[in-house]
Protein backbone atom coordinates (compact mmCIF):
# COMPACT_ATOMS: atom_id res chain seq x y z
CA UNK A 1 0.00 0.00 0.00
CA UNK A 2 1.41 3.36 -1.02
CA UNK A 3 1.38 6.32 1.36
CA UNK A 4 1.49 9.86 0.03
CA UNK A 5 2.15 13.25 1.54
CA UNK A 6 -0.69 15.49 0.44
CA UNK A 7 -0.27 18.56 2.62
CA UNK A 8 2.56 20.49 4.27
CA UNK A 9 2.77 23.38 6.69
CA UNK A 10 5.53 25.07 8.60
CA UNK A 11 6.59 28.08 10.65
CA UNK A 12 10.34 28.57 10.89
CA UNK A 13 12.89 31.24 11.60
CA UNK A 14 13.05 31.78 7.83
CA UNK A 15 9.33 32.35 7.34
CA UNK A 16 5.83 31.40 8.35
CA UNK A 17 5.00 29.13 5.43
CA UNK A 18 6.55 26.40 3.32
CA UNK A 19 7.20 28.83 0.47
CA UNK A 20 8.77 31.53 2.66
CA UNK A 21 10.99 28.99 4.40
CA UNK A 22 12.02 27.51 1.08
CA UNK A 23 12.82 30.97 -0.26
CA UNK A 24 15.09 31.54 2.73
CA UNK A 25 16.79 28.20 2.17
CA UNK A 26 17.25 28.86 -1.54
CA UNK A 27 18.81 32.23 -0.80
CA UNK A 28 21.15 30.70 1.76
CA UNK A 29 19.80 32.82 4.60
CA UNK A 30 19.93 32.03 8.29
CA UNK A 31 17.37 32.58 11.02
CA UNK A 32 20.02 32.62 13.73
CA UNK A 33 20.50 35.78 15.76
CA UNK A 34 22.36 36.85 18.86
CA UNK A 35 20.66 36.71 22.25
CA UNK A 36 22.81 39.02 24.39
CA UNK A 37 19.98 39.08 26.96
CA UNK A 38 20.85 35.47 27.79
CA UNK A 39 24.14 36.65 29.28
CA UNK A 40 22.21 37.27 32.51
CA UNK A 41 21.83 33.54 33.09
CA UNK A 42 24.74 32.29 35.16
CA UNK A 43 26.56 29.40 33.59
CA UNK A 44 24.96 29.75 30.16
CA UNK A 45 27.60 30.23 27.49
CA UNK A 46 25.53 29.93 24.30
CA UNK A 47 23.76 33.18 23.45
CA UNK A 48 22.37 32.28 20.04
CA UNK A 49 18.90 31.32 18.85
CA UNK A 50 16.69 31.27 15.77
CA UNK A 51 13.24 32.66 16.59
CA UNK A 52 10.10 32.47 14.51
CA UNK A 53 8.79 35.90 13.51
CA UNK A 54 5.43 37.38 14.40
CA UNK A 55 2.37 35.37 13.44
CA UNK A 56 -1.37 35.89 13.65
CA UNK A 57 -3.20 33.44 15.91
CA UNK A 58 -6.50 35.30 15.99
CA UNK A 59 -8.34 32.68 13.92
CA UNK A 60 -8.21 30.38 16.95
CA UNK A 61 -10.89 31.22 19.54
CA UNK A 62 -9.71 32.49 22.92
CA UNK A 63 -10.96 29.46 24.84
CA UNK A 64 -8.86 27.21 22.64
CA UNK A 65 -5.90 29.57 22.58
CA UNK A 66 -5.75 30.05 26.36
CA UNK A 67 -4.12 26.64 26.88
CA UNK A 68 -1.56 27.14 24.13
CA UNK A 69 2.04 28.14 24.51
CA UNK A 70 4.01 29.21 21.45
CA UNK A 71 4.71 25.65 20.38
CA UNK A 72 1.01 24.80 20.22
CA UNK A 73 0.18 28.05 18.45
CA UNK A 74 2.81 27.42 15.79
CA UNK A 75 1.80 23.77 15.43
CA UNK A 76 -1.85 24.74 14.99
CA UNK A 77 -1.03 27.27 12.28
CA UNK A 78 1.24 24.79 10.49
CA UNK A 79 -1.53 22.19 10.65
CA UNK A 80 -4.04 24.60 9.15
CA UNK A 81 -1.58 25.23 6.31
CA UNK A 82 -1.10 21.49 5.72
CA UNK A 83 -4.84 20.79 5.70
CA UNK A 84 -5.46 23.69 3.34
CA UNK A 85 -2.87 22.37 0.88
CA UNK A 86 -4.38 18.89 1.15
CA UNK A 87 -7.81 20.42 0.58
CA UNK A 88 -9.10 18.90 3.80
CA UNK A 89 -11.27 20.96 6.12
CA UNK A 90 -10.78 20.88 9.90
CA UNK A 91 -13.63 19.57 12.05
CA UNK A 92 -16.26 17.77 10.01
CA UNK A 93 -13.87 17.59 7.05
CA UNK A 94 -11.90 14.83 8.75
CA UNK A 95 -13.18 11.28 9.08
CA UNK A 96 -12.39 10.80 12.74
CA UNK A 97 -12.73 7.02 12.65
CA UNK A 98 -10.03 6.74 10.00
CA UNK A 99 -7.79 9.71 10.82
CA UNK A 100 -5.02 9.84 13.39
CA UNK A 101 -3.30 12.99 14.64
CA UNK A 102 0.29 12.38 15.77
CA UNK A 103 2.26 15.34 17.05
CA UNK A 104 5.12 15.72 19.48
CA UNK A 105 7.41 18.15 21.24
CA UNK A 106 10.54 17.77 23.32
CA UNK A 107 8.69 18.68 26.50
CA UNK A 108 5.86 20.91 27.59
CA UNK A 109 6.36 24.66 27.26
CA UNK A 110 9.68 25.63 28.90
CA UNK A 111 8.49 29.21 29.17
CA UNK A 112 5.40 28.19 31.14
CA UNK A 113 7.39 25.69 33.19
CA UNK A 114 9.70 28.49 34.28
CA UNK A 115 6.81 30.78 35.20
CA UNK A 116 5.00 27.97 36.99
CA UNK A 117 7.94 26.93 39.13
CA UNK A 118 9.09 30.47 39.87
CA UNK A 119 5.64 31.14 41.31
CA UNK A 120 5.52 27.79 43.09
CA UNK A 121 8.79 28.48 44.91
CA UNK A 122 7.94 32.11 45.54
CA UNK A 123 4.56 31.25 47.09
CA UNK A 124 5.77 28.08 48.79
CA UNK A 125 3.00 26.11 47.11
CA UNK A 126 0.48 26.16 44.27
CA UNK A 127 -1.26 29.35 45.41
CA UNK A 128 -2.04 31.69 42.54
CA UNK A 129 -1.42 29.23 39.71
CA UNK A 130 -3.52 29.68 36.61
CA UNK A 131 -5.80 26.77 35.74
CA UNK A 132 -4.53 26.84 32.18
CA UNK A 133 -0.80 26.43 32.99
CA UNK A 134 -0.81 22.66 33.17
CA UNK A 135 -2.29 22.39 29.68
CA UNK A 136 0.76 24.23 28.38
CA UNK A 137 3.31 22.11 30.20
CA UNK A 138 1.90 18.61 29.86
CA UNK A 139 3.94 16.46 27.50
CA UNK A 140 1.10 16.07 25.00
CA UNK A 141 0.29 19.77 25.05
CA UNK A 142 1.00 20.31 21.35
CA UNK A 143 -1.06 17.32 20.22
CA UNK A 144 -4.00 18.12 22.48
CA UNK A 145 -4.05 21.80 21.59
CA UNK A 146 -3.82 21.15 17.86
CA UNK A 147 -6.70 18.69 18.18
CA UNK A 148 -8.72 21.37 19.97
CA UNK A 149 -7.90 23.94 17.29
CA UNK A 150 -9.01 21.52 14.58
CA UNK A 151 -12.08 20.41 16.54
CA UNK A 152 -10.71 16.94 15.95
CA UNK A 153 -12.23 14.01 17.86
CA UNK A 154 -10.29 11.07 16.45
CA UNK A 155 -7.21 9.16 17.59
CA UNK A 156 -4.51 11.36 19.09
CA UNK A 157 -0.92 10.34 19.83
CA UNK A 158 1.99 12.39 21.11
CA UNK A 159 5.43 10.88 20.61
CA UNK A 160 7.88 12.87 22.69
CA UNK A 161 11.39 11.95 21.67
CA UNK A 162 13.10 15.34 21.57
CA UNK A 163 14.73 15.99 18.20
CA UNK A 164 13.29 12.80 16.69
CA UNK A 165 9.68 13.54 17.68
CA UNK A 166 8.24 14.54 14.32
CA UNK A 167 10.28 11.96 12.44
CA UNK A 168 8.82 9.33 14.73
CA UNK A 169 5.35 10.80 14.22
CA UNK A 170 5.65 10.41 10.45
CA UNK A 171 7.13 6.92 10.58
CA UNK A 172 4.44 5.82 13.03
CA UNK A 173 1.86 7.39 10.72
CA UNK A 174 3.24 5.43 7.80
CA UNK A 175 3.07 2.22 9.84
CA UNK A 176 -0.51 2.88 10.91
CA UNK A 177 -1.70 3.66 7.39
CA UNK A 178 0.09 0.60 6.03
CA UNK A 179 -1.52 -1.52 8.73
CA UNK A 180 -4.92 -0.55 7.35
CA UNK A 181 -6.06 0.95 10.63
CA UNK A 182 -6.14 4.52 9.33
CA UNK A 183 -6.47 6.25 5.97
CA UNK A 184 -5.09 9.62 6.98
CA UNK A 185 -2.45 10.76 9.46
CA UNK A 186 -1.65 14.34 10.35
CA UNK A 187 1.91 14.19 11.65
CA UNK A 188 4.49 16.67 12.86
CA UNK A 189 6.13 18.40 15.75
CA UNK A 190 6.90 21.74 17.33
CA UNK A 191 9.09 23.36 19.94
CA UNK A 192 9.55 26.88 21.27
CA UNK A 193 12.75 28.79 21.85
CA UNK A 194 13.82 29.29 25.45
CA UNK A 195 17.14 29.81 27.18
CA UNK A 196 16.61 26.61 29.19
CA UNK A 197 16.68 24.61 25.97
CA UNK A 198 19.97 26.23 25.03
CA UNK A 199 21.18 25.40 28.53
CA UNK A 200 20.36 21.70 28.13
CA UNK A 201 22.83 21.50 25.25
CA UNK A 202 25.23 24.01 26.76
CA UNK A 203 25.64 21.94 29.91
CA UNK A 204 26.88 18.99 27.85
CA UNK A 205 29.03 21.35 25.76
CA UNK A 206 26.96 20.73 22.64
CA UNK A 207 25.73 24.31 22.09
CA UNK A 208 27.64 26.85 20.05
CA UNK A 209 29.33 29.49 22.21
CA UNK A 210 32.22 30.89 20.16
CA UNK A 211 30.03 32.75 17.72
CA UNK A 212 27.86 34.77 20.11
CA UNK A 213 28.96 37.97 18.42
CA UNK A 214 28.81 36.58 14.88
CA UNK A 215 25.51 34.65 14.76
CA UNK A 216 25.66 34.43 11.00
CA UNK A 217 28.58 32.02 11.28
CA UNK A 218 26.95 29.36 13.46
CA UNK A 219 26.02 26.54 13.53
CA UNK A 220 28.56 25.00 11.17
CA UNK A 221 27.63 21.38 10.46
CA UNK A 222 30.60 19.23 9.39
CA UNK A 223 32.91 22.28 9.40
CA UNK A 224 36.33 22.17 11.02
CA UNK A 225 35.49 25.22 13.12
CA UNK A 226 32.08 24.01 14.34
CA UNK A 227 31.49 24.29 18.06
CA UNK A 228 27.94 23.11 18.65
CA UNK A 229 24.32 23.54 17.71
CA UNK A 230 22.10 26.61 17.87
CA UNK A 231 18.67 26.13 19.40
CA UNK A 232 15.72 27.25 17.40
CA UNK A 233 11.96 26.91 17.29
CA UNK A 234 9.18 26.22 14.85
CA UNK A 235 6.54 23.78 13.75
CA UNK A 236 6.24 21.44 10.80
CA UNK A 237 3.29 19.26 9.85
CA UNK A 238 2.39 16.95 6.98
CA UNK A 239 -0.79 15.21 5.93
CA UNK A 240 -0.18 11.57 4.98
CA UNK A 241 -2.78 9.49 3.18
CA UNK A 242 -3.16 6.02 1.75
CA UNK A 243 -3.22 6.04 -2.02
CA UNK A 244 -6.74 4.63 -1.98
CA UNK A 245 -8.12 7.27 0.37
CA UNK A 246 -6.39 10.07 -1.49
CA UNK A 247 -7.72 8.93 -4.84
CA UNK A 248 -11.21 8.35 -3.47
CA UNK A 249 -11.54 11.97 -2.47
CA UNK A 250 -9.65 13.37 -5.45
CA UNK A 251 -6.62 14.40 -3.39
CA UNK A 252 -3.34 15.44 -4.97
CA UNK A 253 -0.03 13.81 -4.01
CA UNK A 254 3.04 15.92 -3.25
CA UNK A 255 5.51 13.11 -2.57
CA UNK A 256 5.50 9.47 -1.59
CA UNK A 257 6.41 8.44 1.93
CA UNK A 258 8.30 5.30 1.08
CA UNK A 259 9.10 4.16 4.59
CA UNK A 260 11.18 4.65 7.66
CA UNK A 261 12.60 3.06 10.77
CA UNK A 262 13.43 3.90 14.35
CA UNK A 263 15.96 2.09 16.44
CA UNK A 264 17.16 3.11 19.87
CA UNK A 265 20.81 3.17 20.84
CA UNK A 266 21.16 1.84 24.33
CA UNK A 267 24.88 2.40 24.57
CA UNK A 268 24.84 6.10 25.48
CA UNK A 269 22.18 8.59 26.47
CA UNK A 270 23.59 11.55 24.55
CA UNK A 271 25.97 10.08 21.97
CA UNK A 272 24.48 7.80 19.35
CA UNK A 273 27.07 5.65 17.62
CA UNK A 274 27.82 5.40 13.92
CA UNK A 275 26.96 1.70 14.06
CA UNK A 276 23.37 2.23 15.19
CA UNK A 277 22.94 5.18 12.80
CA UNK A 278 24.12 2.94 10.01
CA UNK A 279 21.69 0.24 11.09
CA UNK A 280 18.70 2.55 11.13
CA UNK A 281 19.44 3.91 7.66
CA UNK A 282 19.70 0.39 6.23
CA UNK A 283 16.51 -0.71 7.97
CA UNK A 284 14.66 2.36 6.69
CA UNK A 285 15.71 1.56 3.14
CA UNK A 286 14.75 -2.08 3.56
CA UNK A 287 11.33 -1.15 4.87
CA UNK A 288 10.94 1.37 2.03
CA UNK A 289 11.77 -1.33 -0.49
CA UNK A 290 14.72 0.66 -1.81
CA UNK A 291 18.39 -0.17 -2.35
CA UNK A 292 21.38 1.90 -1.33
CA UNK A 293 21.99 2.99 -4.89
CA UNK A 294 18.43 4.26 -5.24
CA UNK A 295 19.22 7.13 -2.89
CA UNK A 296 19.98 10.42 -4.65
CA UNK A 297 20.48 12.63 -1.61
CA UNK A 298 20.87 12.28 2.14
CA UNK A 299 19.51 15.00 4.37
CA UNK A 300 21.71 14.72 7.43
CA UNK A 301 20.61 15.46 10.97
CA UNK A 302 24.04 17.08 11.53
CA UNK A 303 23.44 19.85 14.04
CA UNK A 304 26.97 21.18 14.20
CA UNK A 305 28.06 19.37 17.36
CA UNK A 306 31.61 18.10 17.51
CA UNK A 307 30.74 14.48 18.28
CA UNK A 308 27.38 14.04 16.52
CA UNK A 309 28.58 15.27 13.14
CA UNK A 310 31.53 12.89 13.20
CA UNK A 311 29.39 9.88 14.06
CA UNK A 312 26.81 10.72 11.41
CA UNK A 313 29.41 11.25 8.70
CA UNK A 314 31.00 7.94 9.64
CA UNK A 315 27.62 6.27 9.47
CA UNK A 316 26.67 7.83 6.14
CA UNK A 317 30.16 7.15 4.80
CA UNK A 318 29.96 3.51 5.86
CA UNK A 319 26.52 3.21 4.23
CA UNK A 320 26.90 5.21 1.02
CA UNK A 321 30.59 6.04 0.71
CA UNK A 322 31.10 9.26 -1.24
CA UNK A 323 28.56 8.41 -3.92
CA UNK A 324 25.57 10.32 -2.55
CA UNK A 325 25.40 14.07 -1.91
CA UNK A 326 24.79 15.00 1.72
CA UNK A 327 23.82 18.25 3.38
CA UNK A 328 22.37 19.55 6.63
CA UNK A 329 19.87 22.40 6.98
CA UNK A 330 20.70 23.27 10.60
CA UNK A 331 22.94 26.13 9.45
CA UNK A 332 19.83 27.83 8.04
CA UNK A 333 17.10 26.99 10.53
CA UNK A 334 19.13 26.28 13.65
CA UNK A 335 17.93 23.20 15.48
CA UNK A 336 14.13 23.21 15.53
CA UNK A 337 14.17 20.17 17.83
CA UNK A 338 10.85 18.29 17.63
CA UNK A 339 9.97 20.01 14.35
CA UNK A 340 13.15 19.19 12.46
CA UNK A 341 12.21 15.73 11.16
CA UNK A 342 9.13 16.98 9.35
CA UNK A 343 10.71 20.29 8.40
CA UNK A 344 13.57 18.46 6.73
CA UNK A 345 11.16 16.22 4.85
CA UNK A 346 9.25 19.27 3.61
CA UNK A 347 12.52 20.94 2.59
CA UNK A 348 13.75 17.77 0.86
CA UNK A 349 10.49 17.57 -1.10
CA UNK A 350 11.09 21.14 -2.30
CA UNK A 351 14.59 20.07 -3.38
CA UNK A 352 13.06 17.17 -5.34
CA UNK A 353 10.43 19.40 -6.91
CA UNK A 354 12.94 22.02 -7.98
CA UNK A 355 15.94 19.81 -8.72
CA UNK A 356 18.01 21.80 -6.27
CA UNK A 357 20.50 20.68 -3.67
CA UNK A 358 20.67 23.04 -0.71
CA UNK A 359 24.27 23.19 0.50
CA UNK A 360 25.24 22.96 4.15
CA UNK A 361 25.42 26.56 5.35
CA UNK A 362 28.67 27.67 6.97
CA UNK A 363 30.52 24.63 5.66
CA UNK A 364 33.80 26.22 4.60
CA UNK A 365 36.57 23.82 5.55
CA UNK A 366 35.32 20.26 5.93
CA UNK A 367 36.45 18.69 9.19
CA UNK A 368 38.87 15.83 8.47
CA UNK A 369 36.79 13.48 10.64
CA UNK A 370 33.71 14.30 8.53
CA UNK A 371 35.36 13.94 5.15
CA UNK A 372 34.23 10.43 4.20
CA UNK A 373 31.03 11.64 2.57
CA UNK A 374 30.14 13.75 -0.46
CA UNK A 375 29.30 17.15 1.03
CA UNK A 376 27.09 19.65 -0.76
CA UNK A 377 28.78 23.00 -0.23
CA UNK A 378 28.18 26.45 -1.61
CA UNK A 379 31.16 25.87 -3.90
CA UNK A 380 29.95 22.61 -5.44
CA UNK A 381 26.13 22.88 -5.25
CA UNK A 382 24.53 22.01 -8.56
CA UNK A 383 21.13 21.08 -9.98
CA UNK A 384 20.28 17.44 -9.44
CA UNK A 385 17.51 15.04 -10.34
CA UNK A 386 16.34 13.73 -6.99
CA UNK A 387 13.98 10.77 -7.05
CA UNK A 388 14.67 9.25 -3.66
CA UNK A 389 15.81 11.06 -0.53
CA UNK A 390 16.85 9.62 2.81
CA UNK A 391 16.53 11.86 5.85
CA UNK A 392 18.07 11.24 9.26
CA UNK A 393 17.18 12.48 12.72
CA UNK A 394 18.86 11.54 15.96
CA UNK A 395 17.93 12.59 19.46
CA UNK A 396 19.08 12.39 23.05
CA UNK A 397 18.12 9.11 24.60
CA UNK A 398 19.54 7.19 21.64
CA UNK A 399 16.50 7.95 19.49
CA UNK A 400 17.65 7.20 15.96
CA UNK A 401 15.35 7.62 12.98
CA UNK A 402 15.74 7.47 9.25
CA UNK A 403 13.07 7.79 6.59
CA UNK A 404 12.79 7.67 2.83
CA UNK A 405 10.82 9.98 0.56
CA UNK A 406 10.13 9.49 -3.11
CA UNK A 407 9.49 12.10 -5.75
CA UNK A 408 6.33 11.72 -7.78
CA UNK A 409 6.38 9.19 -10.57
CA UNK A 410 10.13 8.85 -10.46
CA UNK A 411 10.72 6.86 -7.32
CA UNK A 412 9.60 3.40 -8.33
CA UNK B 1 -19.11 58.34 51.16
CA UNK B 2 -17.17 59.85 48.31
CA UNK B 3 -14.25 57.60 49.13
CA UNK B 4 -16.51 54.57 49.00
CA UNK B 5 -17.92 55.61 45.62
CA UNK B 6 -14.47 56.23 44.32
CA UNK B 7 -13.34 52.81 45.49
CA UNK B 8 -16.39 51.20 43.94
CA UNK B 9 -15.73 52.92 40.61
CA UNK B 10 -12.11 51.90 40.76
CA UNK B 11 -13.02 48.27 41.37
CA UNK B 12 -15.51 48.34 38.51
CA UNK B 13 -12.99 49.88 36.13
CA UNK B 14 -10.26 47.42 37.00
CA UNK B 15 -12.51 44.37 36.91
CA UNK B 16 -13.84 45.44 33.52
CA UNK B 17 -10.29 45.99 32.33
CA UNK B 18 -9.48 42.46 33.44
CA UNK B 19 -12.36 41.04 31.39
CA UNK B 20 -11.38 43.09 28.33
CA UNK B 21 -7.68 42.28 28.41
CA UNK B 22 -7.66 38.89 30.10
CA UNK B 23 -10.73 37.34 28.51
CA UNK B 24 -11.09 39.42 25.35
CA UNK B 25 -14.69 40.40 26.17
CA UNK B 26 -15.93 43.47 24.24
CA UNK B 27 -16.53 46.36 26.64
CA UNK B 28 -20.15 46.81 25.51
CA UNK B 29 -20.97 43.39 26.95
CA UNK B 30 -19.74 44.34 30.40
CA UNK B 31 -22.98 45.29 32.09
CA UNK B 32 -23.41 44.62 35.82
CA UNK B 33 -26.17 42.09 35.18
CA UNK B 34 -24.20 40.16 32.56
CA UNK B 35 -23.88 36.49 33.47
CA UNK B 36 -20.24 35.40 33.48
CA UNK B 37 -21.12 32.07 31.95
CA UNK B 38 -24.14 32.59 29.69
CA UNK B 39 -23.47 36.16 28.51
CA UNK B 40 -19.69 36.50 28.69
CA UNK B 41 -18.83 32.91 27.74
CA UNK B 42 -16.56 32.04 30.66
CA UNK B 43 -16.26 28.48 31.92
CA UNK B 44 -14.84 26.79 35.01
CA UNK B 45 -11.20 27.19 33.92
CA UNK B 46 -11.76 30.88 33.25
CA UNK B 47 -13.39 31.27 36.65
CA UNK B 48 -10.28 29.96 38.40
CA UNK B 49 -8.05 32.22 36.32
CA UNK B 50 -10.35 35.18 37.00
CA UNK B 51 -9.80 34.61 40.70
CA UNK B 52 -6.01 34.58 40.24
CA UNK B 53 -6.22 37.80 38.22
CA UNK B 54 -8.39 39.44 40.89
CA UNK B 55 -6.02 38.40 43.66
CA UNK B 56 -3.02 39.75 41.78
CA UNK B 57 -4.73 42.95 40.69
CA UNK B 58 -6.22 43.90 44.03
CA UNK B 59 -3.68 42.19 46.30
CA UNK B 60 -6.42 40.25 48.02
CA UNK B 61 -6.96 36.61 48.93
CA UNK B 62 -10.29 35.06 47.96
CA UNK B 63 -11.49 31.67 49.13
CA UNK B 64 -11.92 29.59 45.94
CA UNK B 65 -15.24 28.25 47.20
CA UNK B 66 -16.73 31.70 46.89
CA UNK B 67 -16.67 31.28 43.13
CA UNK B 68 -19.89 29.31 43.55
CA UNK B 69 -21.69 32.52 44.57
CA UNK B 70 -20.45 34.52 41.63
CA UNK B 71 -22.82 34.54 38.70
CA UNK B 72 -22.83 38.09 37.35
CA UNK B 73 -20.34 40.86 36.84
CA UNK B 74 -21.99 42.76 39.72
CA UNK B 75 -21.27 39.71 41.91
CA UNK B 76 -17.59 40.08 41.01
CA UNK B 77 -17.56 43.78 41.93
CA UNK B 78 -19.30 42.97 45.20
CA UNK B 79 -16.98 40.11 46.04
CA UNK B 80 -13.88 42.23 45.50
CA UNK B 81 -15.37 45.09 47.51
CA UNK B 82 -16.33 42.78 50.37
CA UNK B 83 -12.98 41.01 50.55
CA UNK B 84 -11.12 44.30 50.26
CA UNK B 85 -13.30 45.88 52.96
CA UNK B 86 -12.65 42.99 55.31
CA UNK B 87 -8.96 43.12 54.61
CA UNK B 88 -8.85 46.91 54.84
CA UNK B 89 -9.77 49.00 51.83
CA UNK B 90 -6.39 50.70 51.83
CA UNK B 91 -4.99 47.55 50.31
CA UNK B 92 -7.02 48.08 47.17
CA UNK B 93 -6.42 51.78 46.96
CA UNK B 94 -2.68 51.39 47.39
CA UNK B 95 -1.93 48.50 45.16
CA UNK B 96 -4.56 48.21 42.47
CA UNK B 97 -3.47 51.04 40.17
CA UNK B 98 0.01 49.66 39.65
CA UNK B 99 -1.07 46.10 39.09
CA UNK B 100 -3.44 46.24 36.16
CA UNK B 101 -0.61 45.48 33.78
CA UNK B 102 -0.52 41.98 35.22
CA UNK B 103 -3.90 41.16 33.73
Amino acid sequence: MKVYITGQGTLTSLGNSVEESWKGLSEGRTGVRAYPEWKQYNGLHSHLGAPVGAYDISRIPRQTRRTMSRMSEMASLATFQALAQADLAPGAGLNTARTCLIMGSTSGSPDTLETYFRKLFEKGGPEGQFSTSFFKVMNHSVAANVAAALEFNGALLAPSSACASSAQAMILGWELIRSGMYDTVIAGGADELHYMTAAIFDIVQAASRKYNDTPDLSPRPFDKARDGLVVSEGAAVVVMESEKAMQARGGRPIAEFLGGAYLCDSTHMSQSSAETMNAVMKLALERAGRRLDDVDYVNAHATGTVHGDIEESRAIGATFGKKVPVSSLKGHFGHTLAACGTLEVISSIKMMETGTLIPTRNLGEIAPECSEIQHVTLANARPARLRTVLSNNFAFGGMNTSLVIGGLGKSS
Amino acid sequence: MNDQMSLSNEIQTKVNDLFIKGFEIPSEKLTPTASLYEDLGLDSLDAVDMLVHLEETFKIKVDGERLMEVRTLQNVYDLVAEVARNAGSETVAQHAPALTANV
